[in-house]
C-alpha cells in the first residue's frame, strides 16, 4: 500500500484548479447549457409570469380551448372598491363617488366602454384624453400583459379570471418567461436542415486545409532542407510570420489584398477585369480563400515540425542514397518521406482537432458568408449562442452546438491515444526499474 | 578497373586539406587508406564517391574523368561507418535499393537480393528490419548493398570500427574474401594498421593530407620511408634511440628504430639494461628494458622465460633489421 504524498499533492493543487477551472468547467457548462432554452429572451437568472398575445397564439397552438382563450383574452374591466379608491387618489372623491353611484359593480369587456363611461359622468366628466385613458387602466381587470413576480401571484391572477384548474399547470408554464430545461435542442440539431450544411462545411473545411497545410508544409520543409544553412532560415522565419501575426492582422492584410479596391482586384484591372471582392464574389472564392488563410498557418507549424524531423535523419543515410543512385526525388520519396511517418501523422491529428474548433480565421475573413456558404459547426455555434444578426442569441442550442464538437474531440482523442500508444511512451523505462 | 586520382587538391573554406595527392589502384586490387584521425584519408574516400566535390584534379575511372559527376552516376558501392541502413525498409528492400532507383524489375531484382545476401550470408535475414539485426549483420547487409549494384569499385569507411573484437577478425576476412570471389578494386579507410596490413594489397599511409609511402605491407613494414611510417605499423610498437647507448655510430645518422623482435637474448649479447615492465600477452611476453642512458629499448619474447621487473639483462641486436634515419626522419 503507497502512502499518499500529500505534499506532492499540495504542490499539484494549482495545476488541479487550473484544469478544473480551464479545461473541466467550460466542458461542463456547455452540457449544462446544451440542455436548457436559453436565450436573450429568457435571461439566464429566473423569469417572471407574463400572458400576452403571442403566448396565448402558442397556447392556441398547443391545442388550448377555444373558450378557455377567450377568457384569458378577454377579462375586460370591472368597476370595483379597489378601482374606485384608486381613481379618488388619482382625481378626486367626488369623481370616484359619482362613479360608484352610476357605475359601480359594472363590467365592460372593451377599453372603449370603458373609457366612454368615464367621459359621460354627469358633473366630474374627465375631459381630457390622456386622464382618461390612465383613469381606465385603474379599473383593468384582465391577466393579460400583466407581470406577475412569482407563481403565486400568477396563479391567483389566474384563479380569478374563472379558468379551470386542470388547464392551469399549461398556462402557467407557457406564461413563464425564464429558461426551462429541454431535449429540443438536440433534436433541432437533427432536424435543422442547416446543421447538415454545417456538418457538411466543417468536413470540407478540416480536409481542404489539413491536405493543404500537411502538402504545402511538406514541400517547405523539403526544399529548404536542400537550400544553404542561411537561405533555408530566412526562408523559414518567412513562412513562419502567418502563425506569429496576430490573426485580426493576417487577416486583415487578406481581406486588403482580395478587396474590391486591393491589389488582385487593381492588378486584374491592368488586364481589363472589372473589380470585384476576390474573397466574397462567389463561394468558391470564399472556400479558396479560407483554406488559403487557415493552410498558410496550418502549413508553418507543420514545416517547423518537418524541417526538424528531416534533420534528423542521419545525414550517412542521406549520402548513402546518393551513392546508390537515388536522384532528388528517389531520396525525397523513398528515404525522406517514409521516416516522417510519425510527423505527419502528428501534425494531421493535431491540425485535425484545432480545426474542428477554431473559427476565428473564418469569423475574421468571411464571416461565414456569402451567404452560409463557408459557416462551419464552430462558427455556427458561435452566431447562434453569442452574435447573430436576428439579435435573439440562443444560448442553449448554441451550447448543444458546441457539445457536439466536445464529443467528437473526446472521441478523437481516445482515438489517437490508441493510434500513438500514449500508454507504452509513459510507462517507466525498463532500465530504472 | 583501374583507378587513378590525379594532382587532388580538397578545401574546406579555406582551409586546405589535401593537396595534388596522387593515387592509382590497380584493377582487383584492394588497397587501404590508412593513417590517424584527421589525415584526410575519409576525405579522399569521400571525394572518389562523389560526396565531397573535388577541387582540382582530375579522378578517372578507367580512363574516363568522372570528377565532375555527381555520385549518382558514378557506379561505386560504399559502406558507411554506422552502416546507414534505411531503417523503415526490411533487409531485402535495403539491399534492394539501389536496383530499385535504377527502376529494376522486381524479378530481376529478388534474384539479385538473393545472389548477394547469400554472397554475404544473410539469407534468413531478408525480412527482418535493420533494428532487428546485430552488428556484425548489418555491416553484412551493408556490404550485400554495396556490391549488388556490381559497382566497379567498393569503398569502405571504417566499416569495422562499429565492431566488438571478436566481430571485427571475423568480419576481416570475409570482407577480404568477398572482394576476392567478386575481384572488385576496393579501397579500405582505417586508422588501424593491423586491419589495413592484414585485408589489402598495398597500403598508402597518409599524414598531414598527404601519401607518405604507398606499398605493399611487407614492404612497406620492412622498408618505411621514414620514421613516421616506421612508428605507425607495428604492434608492439618500434623503438627509436639515438645509438649512444647502443653503441652504435654512423655517420649522418641521428635515430636508430628497432622493432621489439629485433632485440632479445637470441642475438647474443651487448646492450644491457634493466627491465622495468613486463606485459604478458599470452603467447609472447612484451618486455620493456630500460639502457643506462634512460632509453627504452622493447622486445618481444616466446613466454614462459620467467624475466621479472628489475631483473637486468644483457641481450643482443639483430643488426640487419636495424632503421637508420637521418636527422630529417629519412630512412637511410
Amino acid at each position: 500500500m503507497r502512502r499518499v504524498n500529500w505534499l506532492g499533492l499540495a504542490f499539484l493543487s494549482p495545476a488541479l484548479v487550473m484544469v478544473a477551472l480551464f479545461f473541466l468547467l467550460p466542458v461542463v457548462l456547455t452540457g449544462f447549457f446544451a440542455f436548457t432554452n436559453m436565450s436573450t429572451a429568457t435571461g439566464v437568472t429566473g423569469g417572471e409570469y407574463l400572458l400576452n398575445t403571442a403566448t396565448l397564439r402558442s397556447l392556441a397552438d398547443d391545442g388550448l380551448p377555444k373558450d378557455m382563450l377567450e377568457k384569458l383574452a378577454s377579462g375586460g374591466y370591472r368597476v370595483d372598491a379597489e378601482g374606485l379608491a384608486a381613481l379618488a387618489a388619482a382625481t378626486t372623491a367626488a369623481t370616484a363617488a359619482e362613479m360608484d353611484r352610476l357605475h359601480g359593480g359594472a363590467e365592460f369587456a372593451e377599453r372603449r366602454d370603458m373609457e366612454r363611461a368615464l367621459k359621460d359622468l354627469r358633473d366630474n366628466a374627465i375631459r381630457k384624453t390622456r386622464e382618461r385613458k390612465a383613469a381606465a387602466d385603474l379599473f383593468k381587470r384582465s391577466i393579460l400583459n400583466e407581470r406577475f413576480a412569482d407563481e403565486a401571484q400568477f396563479a391567483a391572477a389566474l384563479a380569478e379570471t374563472g379558468i379551470a384548474p386542470t388547464h392551469a399547470a399549461e398556462i402557467t408554464a407557457g406564461a413563464y418567461t425564464g429558461w426551462a430545461w429541454t431535449t429540443e435542442n438536440v433534436s433541432l440539431l437533427f432536424a435543422l436542415p442547416s446543421t447538415l450544411r454545417y456538418a457538411a462545411n466543417t468536413a470540407l473545411y478540416v480536409t481542404l486545409t489539413l491536405a493543404f497545410s500537411v502538402g504545402f508544409g511538406l514541400f517547405l520543409a523539403i526544399t529548404t532542407f536542400y537550400l544553404p544553412k542561411g537561405q533555408a532560415t530566412t526562408f523559414r522565419a518567412i513562412w513562419f510570420l502567418p502563425r506569429i501575426l496576430p490573426p485580426v492582422l493576417y487577416v486583415m492584410m487578406w481581406r486588403w489584398f482580395t478587396w474590391d479596391t486591393g491589389f488582385l482586384a487593381t492588378f486584374s484591372g491592368y488586364f481589363g477585369m472589372s473589380p470585384k471582392n476576390w474573397m466574397l464574389d462567389t463561394s468558391y472564392h470564399a472556400w479558396t480563400a479560407v483554406v488559403l488563410i487557415n493552410g498558410f498557418v496550418g502549413s508553418s507549424m507543420g514545416m517547423i515540425i518537418f524541417s526538424s524531423a528531416i534533420r534528423a535523419i542521419p545525414t550517412s543515410m542521406l549520402l548513402a542514397s546518393e551513392v546508390d543512385g537515388a536522384s532528388r526525388w528517389q531520396q525525397v520519396r523513398w528515404i525522406i518521406l517514409p521516416q516522417l511517418s510519425w510527423p505527419i501523422l502528428f501534425i494531421t491529428c493535431y491540425q485535425t482537432l484545432s480545426l474542428l474548433t477554431s473559427f476565428e480565421y473564418i469569423l475574421l475573413a468571411t464571416d461565414g458568408g456569402p451567404g452560409r456558404s463557408t459557416e462551419v459547426w464552430s462558427l455556427a455555434a458561435y452566431h447562434t449562442a453569442l452574435n447573430n444578426y436576428g439579435g435573439n442569441l440562443e444560448y442553449g442550442l448554441g451550447a448543444a452546438f458546441a457539445l457536439v464538437l466536445v464529443v467528437m474531440g473526446l472521441l478523437a482523442s481516445l482515438l489517437y491515444f490508441r493510434l500513438f500508444n500514449f500508454k507504452r511512451l509513459i510507462t517507466t523505462p525498463l532500465i530504472e526499474g | 578497373m583501374q583507378l587513378d586520382l590525379i594532382d587532388f587538391t580538397k578545401r574546406f573554406g579555406n582551409t586546405t586539406v589535401i593537396e595534388n595527392m596522387s593515387l592509382s589502384v590497380h584493377s582487383g586490387e584492394m588497397i587501404a587508406l590508412l593513417g590517424p584521425s584527421g589525415c584526410g584519408k575519409s576525405t579522399t574516400l569521400f571525394a572518389i564517391c562523389g560526396i565531397h566535390r573535388i577541387d582540382e584534379g582530375r579522378l578517372l575511372f578507367g580512363g574516363t574523368d568522372v570528377a565532375h559527376l555527381p555520385s549518382q552516376s558514378r557506379n561505386v558501392g560504399v559502406v558507411f561507418q554506422n552502416y546507414a541502413l534505411y531503417p523503415h525498409m526490411t533487409v531485402a528492400e535495403n539491399i534492394a535499393f539501389p536496383l530499385k532507383v535504377q527502376k529494376m524489375n522486381r524479378i530481376d531484382r529478388e534474384k539479385l537480393v538473393r545472389k548477394y545476401a547469400a554472397l554475404v550470408h544473410i539469407e534468413a535475414l531478408l525480412e527482418r528490419r535493420p533494428a532487428q539485426l546485430s552488428g556484425g549483420q548489418q555491416q553484412r547487409v551493408a556490404l550485400a548493398r554495396a556490391l549488388v549494384r556490381q559497382p566497379d569499385f567498393l569503398l569502405l569507411d571504417e566499416p569495422l570500427a562499429n565492431l566488438d573484437a571478436k566481430l571485427r577478425l571475423e568480419m576481416r576476412s570475409e570482407i577480404r574474401r568477398l572482394q576476392q570471389e567478386t575481384g572488385l578494386t576496393a579501397i579500405l579507410v582505417t586508422h588501424d594498421q593491423v586491419e589495413a596490413m592484414s585485408m589489402c594489397d598495398r597500403i598508402a599511409l597518409m599524414n598531414g593530407g598527404r601519401i607518405v609511402q604507398y606499398d605493399t605491407p611487407t614492404a612497406m613494414y620492412a622498408a618505411p620511408e621514414d620514421q613516421f611510417v616506421a612508428g605507425f605499423l607495428g604492434n608492439p610498437p618500434i623503438s627509436f634511440l639515438s645509438g649512444k647507448g647502443l653503441g652504435l655510430a654512423a655517420p649522418g645518422v641521428t635515430q636508430y628504430g628497432i622493432r621489439p623482435e629485433a632485440f632479445g637474448p637470441q642475438f647474443g649479447e651487448g646492450v644491457s639494461g634493466r627491465i622495468t615492465f613486463v606485459e604478458t600477452q599470452g603467447r609472447e611476453d612484451l618486455f620493456d628494458v630500460q639502457l643506462p642512458t634512460g632509453e627504452i629499448l622493447r622486445s618481444i619474447q616466446p613466454a614462459g622465460s620467467g624475466i621479472t621487473p628489475g631483473t637486468t639483462v644483457d641481450w643482443g641486436l639483430a643488426h640487419d633489421q636495424l632503421l637508420r634515419f637521418d636527422q630529417d626522419g629519412t630512412r637511410l
